[in-house]
């Protein structure tokens, strides 16, 4: 009965909290089914001119339509399809903003608002055609595999795939081609192209199917692999921009851009040459040392996230753990529905649900900040947990001789209690502080730089796949092995206090 | 006429279905010595604890000089604390301060003396319980005696006009029941007034100007040590002494 109780208060609790975005997204959506009424149809250009930028959503680990290069130290985003965003925010006169997110990822920003075009690649189709519209095409390109170069002989095309297995990267035409024509082969999808090109090569995949222009890029910088076409049925009608549904003003706008483009022929002539150059310039200085302001650059974002949260939870641990162990039932209600929910879903899950959902709400949630709250709120419930813990360890007969000396409440908890509480829980606290840094990585999904986004960055940029994870996890390490010295450290001066 | 201190009127304590204070009305007045005693299960702690509210009595009234503690709000009642110094059964002395930190916490922090002229009365408080030495030294490093001397005197520290303690040597070893003894015969020499629950039948018969003698929830009987332990008059006092004294 008492455990029927409890879940009946959680539902209460969570119900809202559910309720919140999809009644914004359902907002948004009839907001943007007005649009295509004839009145709001030049809202959307009119809109981006105003804020004076157009921000592109794109998965920049595809050579040559777009992918990372750096100069001077800094991440710049390269290749054709960045070319063209460049030339239509110049036609727009509007100054251009890249977001650059997993590829099965850029419907949802589109669809919330977080990125006002996708121009990464996508191929028109007519499921994507419910929930995005699409502008004229610029490109179209064949399915191409590529393969270890050691399988020249074995793999010719699409039929000698059967019973082994194909990558495509989530979300792409290329994985539903491997499911609609490859029915023998066993199909496999990952985030990241970078990712799936590191299975190739540790054989984890027989072969990958993507764009011909990606293929052979990576067939070119690899003497391991090799490209080849597939020969499979195109039921894309190319390669087009995609905007939110209604945004009509904005898509003609595009038109035009897109007209101009193709009648100079842009891409084949200039762009794409321009964005192989990239790629070679890349292989001369290919090595990884090279990138180690990347790596300094996630090193500093994952040690932001990790000091903010930390800071955060351990004031929202607190406070939980006071409400949880307070008199009043309804405090103790809202602090058990709180830590059961948080502890009970996935982080990954809560990152994304707080970038996108609560995101939906407040436009300009940024990455960072949508990050630093998600880990947050999830740390506070660990950390509150622990501190709970804490202060009922400590006999009741410290806060019996603090009264009798005439100490208020919060007198005996911050002089008597908590200190000889933190002393307790040190070892678990400083548990919590590991692990969050650790899975700060998680917020890589979401875009934010940190170390883990970078490292996919480096991946993609040098092709090279286990190196950097290799790197990146000594860094980890380095970083976990210095806080729990000077955990240590403290818990060391702390001696008395027990 | 003496001056009232503590007056408690038809004080009753439940928890849950126990009934463990039936029904005391009693007074302490401003110098008196008084000795609780009876038999374990009496209720002489809870009533001890009622005195200054740590116990929270379920009817009835306690007044310290005239103020009803009862249903005070929490600030005044910290008030009142102040001027009623405990000591348990168990020290209590916070582990992560030092000696002297334990003593001079609540002065500087209750009532806003600064740091060194609460050092400067801590540590003739600590000379006083013979324990000026110790005053670097954290808790877990002295003798349970000591610790109780340490608590005394963190009690004392606050200034307060009444002592009450809880079966202060009941967690000692034999050997070291003497000296918190001699504290606290010192301190009732020097005027202080206090409540004290003790098994120490000596202690009680010397020291104090009044026993009560506790049992089944009511105070049975009250009188000067002299008229206590040579005449009880109550069935169950006269009992409980022949077993104790045997």
């Amino acid at each position: 009965m008492k455990g029927f109780k409890h879940l009946l208060m959680l539902i209460i609790i969570a119900l809202p909290i559910l309720c919140a975005p999809t009644s914004a997204l359902a907002a948004e959506n009839s907001s943007s089914a007005t649009n295509t009424s004839q009145v709001a149809n030049n809202d959307s250009l009119q809109k981006i001119k105003q804020k004076g930028t157009l921000v592109v959503g794109l998965s920049a680990d595809y050579p040559p339509y777009e992918f990372t290069t750096k100069q001077n130290g800094k991440t710049k985003y390269v290749g054709f399809e960045v070319s063209l965003a460049r030339q239509f925010a110049k036609d727009l006169g509007v100054k251009l903003v890249i977001k650059n997110m997993d590829f099965d990822s850029l419907l949802v920003a589109l669809e919330t608002g977080k990125i006002d075009v996708i121009i990464s690649g996508m191929n028109v189709t007519n499921e994507r055609k419910k929930s995005v519209d699409f502008s004229n095409t610029y490109y179209s390109g064949d399915s191409y595999f590529l393969i270890n170069k050691s399988d020249k002989d074995k793999l010719v095309n699409a039929k000698s795939f059967n019973g082994k297995t194909v990558g495509a990267q989530n979300g792409t035409l290329q994985s539903s081609l491997i499911a609609k024509e490859m029915p023998q082969a066993t199909g496999k999808g990952l985030a990241k192209l970078s990712s799936l090109v590191i299975g190739l090569q540790s054989h984890k995949y027989d072969g990958i199917l993507m764009d011909a222009a990606t293929a052979k890029a990576y067939a070119a910088n690899n003497s391991n692999l090799y490209a080849f076409n597939s020969k499979l049925p195109n039921t894309a009608g190319g390669i087009a921009m995609a905007f939110p549904k209604g945004d009509t003003s904005l898509v003609n706008a595009a038109n035009q851009t897109i007209k101009k483009v193709n009648s100079e022929n842009l891409i084949n002539k200039k762009w794409i040459p321009q964005a192989s150059q990239y790629m070679k310039s890349y292989k001369k200085q290919n090595t990884i040392l090279s990138y180690w302001r990347y790596f300094a650059k996630g090193i500093e974002y994952t040690l932001i996230i990790t000091i903010v949260s930390v800071f955060f939870g351990f004031i929202l641990g607190t406070l939980f753990a006071l409400m949880r162990l307070s008199k009043n039932k309804l405090l103790h209600s809202i602090a058990v529905c709180y830590i059961e929910f948080l502890r009970g879903t996935p982080m990954m899950v809560q990152i994304m649900f707080v970038y996108f959902g609560i995101g939906a709400i407040i436009q300009s949630l940024p990455a960072l900040l949508a990050g630093i709250i998600a880990v947050s709120l999830n740390s506070g419930a660990y950390v509150a947990e622990i501190i709970r813990s804490g202060i009922q360890s400590i006999p009741l007969g410290q806060t019996e001789a603090a009264r009798s000396l005439g100490m208020s409440k919060s007198e005996t908890f911050h002089y008597v209690i908590m200190p000889q509480a933190l002393k307790n829980i040190w070892p678990a606290l400083g548990n919590e502080l590991i692990t969050l840094l650790k899975d700060s990585s998680l917020v890589s999904v979401i875009g934010v730089t940190e170390l883990m986004y970078q490292t996919q960055l480096v991946q993609s940029a040098t092709y090279k796949g286990v190196l950097p994870l290799f790197i990146t996890m000594i860094i980890y390490f380095i970083l976990t092995f210095t806080l729990s010295r000077i955990l240590l450290y403290f818990e060391g001066r702390m001696k008395h206090a027990h | 006429m003496p001056t009232k201190m503590i007056e408690i009127k038809n004080l009753q304590k439940k928890f849950k279905n126990i009934i463990v204070l039936k029904d005391i009305s009693e007074q302490v007045n401003k110098g008196q010595v008084i000795c609780i005693i009876g038999p374990s299960g009496a209720g002489k702690s809870t009533f001890l604890r009622c005195l200054n509210a740590l116990e929270q009595p379920s009817s009835g009234q306690v007044l310290f000089e005239g103020q009803e503690l009862i249903g005070l709000d929490d600030k005044k009642l910290d008030q009142l604390r102040e001027k009623m110094g405990m000591v348990f059964q168990g020290f209590n002395l916070f582990p992560n301060m030092t000696v002297l930190k334990n003593i001079t916490i609540a002065p500087i922090k209750v009532k806003k003396v600064d740091e060194s002229t609460a050092e400067k009365t801590a540590m003739s408080l600590l000379t006083k319980v013979g324990l000026a030495d110790k005053a670097n030294q954290y808790p877990d490093q002295l003798s349970g005696g000591q610790r109780q001397r340490v608590a005394i005197a963190r009690a004392l520290a606050m200034n307060p006009e009444v002592m009450l303690f809880d079966e202060p040597t009941s967690a000692l070893d034999p050997e070291m029941v003497d000296e918190v003894l001699k504290v606290m015969r010192d301190l009732a020499n020097s005027g202080m007034t206090m409540v004290v629950v003790t098994h120490e039948m000596g202690f009680a018969r010397e020291v104090a100007d009044q026993i009560w003698f506790m049992a089944d929830g009511y105070i049975q009987e009250t009188g000067t040590p002299e008229e206590f332990f040579n005449h009880p008059t109550t069935p169950r006092a006269q009992d409980f002494l022949k077993k104790i004294l045997k």
